[in-house]
């Protein structure tokens, strides 16, 4: 993924930058560039204070996002300071390699280039033979209504098993729908995919995402020229994406995954980036990544603020009520919090 | 870019049901607008019938009482709201124990519980949940006289996640009417696999298999320990004074299988039948107890849900 530059608007007046630098030189040596970031921070995030000498000693902080209406949606955002500035920071991100932590349950990742063919896929034929991928391969073999595929796509299911842990067969199947779904996202963004209406309500991922940004207004606000770019809960952007796909664990079922990336630079340094999953065989209708990154000085070290939003919509959550959906959230912030850890922990030699 | 995405959504057990009985939703599908039409706030509800065959109990060497059955009956509606600070837990509670004493029985034939809910779940880090709630509330032997019947246990409990397969539960349930004021107690829910869970929870430890999204099979217990302070003139009634207004502990064990049987999204129904092997009557401050001296089956149905 190549970060294109535009011009951001500029994140905090001068003025204010000032007084703020006065009221904050007792702590600990941060300088100016603290209070901008801060301050914006708070305008959008649930982040209203934060000190960012004590994050930046600190792991990562996480919130629960704002109550959303719709029972299928959670949020939860959190916030990190890490070592280098922003574009090391978004680079380090491309350039890391989660499936070397076996505890993130990811079991295949791979780059796809804009124009993919089945043969991109060829690496499900190496998936790992494990409960998780068995289950993937049983829900595929009877077309479980489980499965979150369009009607025309199960249609195309020649049946048949095969050996190895993704039988042949299944292995083709998925690499053929998985190939369509990306060249689709490729030419109409999300707009332009299939609905999930193999077995049940037709559901469209895009309105699923539109659905997110729309009960977190802020939020879209803050991200909408970087959304308004890209393919994400619309026709395909200006910004070119950087595609992949996914074998992961949900909830013990092997899920494969399709996601887009889009990264840009700002004014002073700062970025945003926007992750989406925008198709998923199961486990989750659609899954959303926003990183605003800002360039910080802590304790005389360059650093970056970074501000992290997942959203995602699923069916099981929407069953899901008081405790229960309280300790799913707990469970998503403590999965984040890990992830994120271990994303130092590679990429800056830990905290 | 990698995602780091979050892959994991399956409900998690609270430290309250520890004492309170709480149920947890395993199901994935979204709530009825109907019942939303007519609950506005998120809520859960149980409506529980069960049926316990001829028993016995027995104080000393002679005095018993043989041959009576039980009739449990149990409403709750719990409406809990999203607060800034965590899940409100804001309702009431009904629990009839009827039994089938011949008339010269010196136990009451009816403990009755009619209670508020009033408690919160909150969380204390990404890793544990906090639970508080009170039963304030009325526990007799029946509606006739109200005066100082009133008593008021209350649960802390705290889940700590370890990870959305194993949450490890710890808490103490508070009864100053209870022979031991507090008691503490530990429990775990491990997803053992895709279809198995165990959930060895009290009051209701299971092993769970899930059939399919709609139904689930279980075998486990039901403990139930509750305080009841008999009427003003029950003692007279029966020739033991001392008796009069007395505390009552009434605990009972049940073992058995049941299923759980999703109807709808907000509607799940269970069925259960197994054996009673354990109930004790305890006039502990009178020192008048009638333990357990004989088993019955049992059968359960139940209508409960979340929405």
């Amino acid at each position: 993924m190549k970060p294109k530059m535009l011009n951001f608007q500029g994140y905090f007046p001068a003025k204010a930058c000032g007084l703020l630098v006065l009221l904050l030189l007792p702590h600990l040596g941060s300088t100016i560039a603290r209070a901008d970031p801060v301050s914006e921070l708070a305008a959008f995030s649930i982040f209203d204070k934060v000190d960012l000498a004590q994050l930046a000693r600190s792991e990562v902080k996480t919130a629960h996002g704002p109550p959303m209406s719709n029972p299928r949606f959670l949020a939860v955002q959190s916030c990190y300071v890490t070592p280098g500035a922003p574009d090391r920071q978004v680079e380090a991100l491309r350039r890391w390699d989660p499936t070397k932590h076996r505890e993130l349950k990811l079991f295949l990742h791979s780059d796809l280039p804009s124009n993919p063919t089945a043969a991109n896929f060829e690496k499900l034929r190496n998936a790992p033979d494990n409960g998780s991928v068995r289950s993937f391969v049983a829900a595929t073999q009877k077309l479980s209504s489980d499965l979150q595929i369009s009607r025309d796509e199960a249609k195309k299911f020649p049946g048949g098993g095969g050996g190895g842990a993704i039988p042949a067969s299944v292995a083709a199947f998925w690499a053929d729908v998985l190939a369509a779904r990306t060249k689709s996202f490729v030419s109409g963004g999300m707009s332009g995919q299939p609905p999930y209406d193999h077995a049940g309500p037709s559901i469209r991922a895009s309105d699923e995402v539109n659905g997110l940004l729309r009960e977190q207004e802020k939020i879209r606000r803050q991200f909408s020229g970087l959304l308004g770019a890209t393919g994400i809960g619309r026709g395909a952007g200006s910004l070119k994406p950087e595609l992949y796909w996914e074998l992961l664990d949900v909830d013990n079922q092997g899920v494969v995954t399709l996601g887009a990336s889009y990264s840009r630079g700002g004014a002073g340094g700062a970025y945003q980036s926007a992750d989406v999953l925008y198709y998923a065989s199961g486990g989750y209708y659609v899954a959303l990544t926003l990183y605003q990154m800002w360039p910080v000085t802590v304790e005389g070290k360059a650093s970056t603020l970074v501000w992290r939003g997942d959203m995602i919509s699923a069916a099981s959550l929407g069953s899901l009520h008081g405790v229960e959906r309280l300790g799913s959230e707990s469970v998503m912030m403590k999965n984040i919090s890990k992830a994120v850890t271990l994303f130092r922990r590679d990429t800056s030699g830990g905290r | 870019m990698k995602h780091l995405l979050c892959r994991s959504f399956v409900p998690v057990v609270c430290a309250g049901s520890l004492f309170l009985g709480a149920t947890a939703n395993v199901f994935g599908e979204e709530s009825n607008s109907f019942f939303k039409s007519i609950f506005p706030l998120s809520g859960e509800y149980i409506a529980e019938e069960t049926y316990v065959g001829d028993g016995d109990v027995r104080r000393g060497p002679h005095k018993g009482v043989r041959d009576f059955d039980e009739n449990d009956s149990i409403l709750q509606l719990v409406f809990t709201p999203r607060i800034k600070l965590g899940v409100l837990r804001l309702g009431a509670a009904w629990e009839r124990f009827s039994f089938g004493f011949p008339d010269s029985a010196p136990l009451p034939d009816t403990l009755q519980s009619v209670n508020l809910v009033i408690g919160l779940d909150t969380q204390l880090s990404d890793s544990i949940l906090i639970r508080v709630e009170a039963q304030p509330g009325v526990y007799n032997t029946g509606l006739d006289d109200l005066s100082d019947d009133f008593n008021l246990p209350f649960v802390i409990g705290g889940t700590y996640i370890y990870s959305p397969d194993l949450q490890i539960i710890l808490g103490v349930g508070v009864d100053v009417e209870r022979k031991y004021p507090v008691i503490p107690a530990a429990g775990i829910r491990w997803r053992m696999g895709r279809q198995w869970v165990l959930d060895a929870v009290l009051p209701t430890p299971r092993l769970e298999f899930e059939m399919n999204r709609d139904v689930t099979l279980y075998a486990g217990a039901n403990v139930k320990q509750t305080n009841f302070r008999v009427d003003d003139h029950f003692g007279d009634a029966h020739g033991i004074p001392r008796l009069d207004h007395a505390i009552l502990s009434y605990s009972e064990v049940r073992t058995g299988a049941g299923l759980d049987w999703k109807i709808s999204p907000v509607i799940t129904a269970t069925g259960e039948v197994g054996y009673q092997p354990y109930r004790d009557f305890d006039f502990y401050r009178a020192d008048i107890r009638y333990h357990h001296d004989g088993g019955a089956p049992y059968g359960m149905i139940s209508l409960h849900g979340a929405f």
